[in-house]
């Protein structure tokens, strides 16, 4: 079962994939892209992850006890807050679409004519 | 593999199935908060307290509550054309 | 395109990704076991050489601060955009009456919920700047603490009501504390310039290891995106509230 991580991080993307496509309403669909975005994050702290290690925090323990990788979880962090930002503007442009044609169902929305 | 962390990682893919297959937007709303817990707990299980504290405080409260607010905008802007 | 045609493109692209990710899976390294040379070197050499103890804030503001000087802008970028769909819709002029929907009762402000709020919404103001002040000894940092402060303030939201809220929230100061963080931080590297030194090169007296105050120019950036991050958030929550509000002169 060491092949969990990963068929974890695999499944929560299609899930989040299949939901994106099979959609009837904005707002459902950008819940389904943060499902996405999170599997990329399950999938990084895997990998930094290692057995008998502590977090690389070294406040109470002194520097030089075995520690996980910080440079993954860096990256998870800042991606985190920008993530729900970007989330914030998709919801101000579902919003803006609402207006424009009274409706959230991405199959009812016609593409632009020329 | 232990114990703890294999189901945590079971519970994480449950948690995000339990988003996607909630299609009214306001019960997403608590799956995503939900979501956004089990995760936390998981990040703390693999040794990242930092990311847990962001994930916590972002996936649990702050999305969650962009995600009301912007229904409720919806809500108005319909109610407004009636 | 049909709804079925969807699908089934839908059903045939995501089983050949899944029978590559499968074989891909096969050949990672083990979990738990995999060698990560260039994060222990990070964890063996960067408590002697910039005095801090969180690794993590060493990596996202020191060693890898470009990075984060990129996701800074991101998050500006995405605020502003936000900002720019919703006010350029609606006009700036702040209004406090929320709109009546029919047929949905407006419940009587409670006590209770109003206590609550005043007790807890500083202490969590109060919680989130210890943890964006102590970014270099302790788990935390900008990142999570502004987000802690702004959800703070939203129990600032609840508690109050809107009226008392926008009172205290104002468009023009969120707009300059936002700014003046990205700012900061696009200071904070080209300062070093100046100096002689290369661009975001830590040139500040590194303090005692330990201390709440070490790090150098990582304290700056610190404050920096602590402030963007906190202020962004709350400018979030305030351009979507305000689309529930009824205009002031009903001209629209």
């Amino acid at each position: 079962m060491t092949l969990l991580p990963w068929l974890v991080a695999g499944w929560l993307l299609f899930v989040g994939c299949y939901g994106v496509v099979t959609s009837r309403h904005y707002v459902h669909l950008i819940g389904c892209l943060s499902v996405m975005q999170s599997s990329t994050y399950v999938l990084l702290l895997a990998i930094g992850f290692r057995w008998g290690a502590g977090p690389p925090i070294f406040y109470t323990h002194p520097p030089g006890t075995p520690a996980v990788d910080p440079v993954v979880q860096a990256l998870v962090l800042t991606d985190i807050v920008v993530g729900a930002t970007v989330t914030a503007l998709l919801l101000a442009l579902a919003l803006q679409a609402h207006k424009k044609t009274g409706t959230l169902d991405p199959e009812a929305m016609r593409p632009m004519q020329r | 593999m232990s114990l703890l962390l294999a189901l945590l990682f079971l519970l994480a893919a449950a948690a995000g199935t339990g988003v996607v297959l909630s299609r009214d937007p306001r019960r997403q709303v608590m799956a995503l908060a939900a979501n956004g817990l089990v995760l936390g707990l998981l990040f703390l299980a693999l040794q990242a307290p930092d990311v847990a504290l962001s994930e916590v405080a972002v996936g649990t409260a702050a999305v969650p509550l962009l995600f009301l607010v912007a229904i409720a905008s919806i809500r108005t802007d319909e109610s407004r054309n009636q | 395109m049909t709804h079925r045609l969807r699908l089934a493109g839908l059903v045939v692209s995501l089983a050949i990704l899944a029978c590559a990710l499968f074989r891909i899976a096969l050949s990672m390294p083990q979990f738990g076991r995999h060698p990560f040379p260039y994060g222990q070197a990070i964890n063996r050499l960067a408590p002697a050489q910039r005095h801090v103890s969180n690794m993590v804030s060493a990596v996202t503001f020191d060693y890898r601060g470009f990075d984060t000087l990129g996701e800074e802008f991101m998050l500006v970028g995405a605020v502003s955009g936000a900002a720019i769909l919703l006010r350029g819709f609606r006009g700036e002029q702040p209004t406090a009456r929320p709109v009546q929907i029919p047929g949905r009762p407006v419940p009587p402000p409670s006590d209770a919920v109003m206590l609550i709020a005043r007790l807890i919404g500083p202490l969590m103001m109060l919680f989130g700047l210890d943890v964006v002040l102590h970014a270099t000894v302790t788990p935390g940092g900008g990142f999570q603490g502004g987000a802690v402060i702004a959800s703070g303030t939203l129990l600032l939201w609840i508690g109050e009501g809107y009226r008392g809220w926008r009172s205290i929230v104002r468009t023009w100061w969120l707009d300059v504390v936002e700014g003046g963080g990205a700012l900061g931080f696009a200071l904070s590297g080209l300062i070093p310039l100046c100096f002689g030194g290369g661009f975001m090169e830590n040139m500040l007296p590194y303090g005692k290891f330990r201390d709440m105050l070490s790090g150098g120019l990582m304290q700056i950036e610190n404050a920096s995106v602590a402030l963007a991050v906190a202020a962004g958030f709350v400018l979030l929550f305030l351009e979507f509230l305000e689309e529930t509000r009824a205009p002031e002169d009903d001209q629209q």
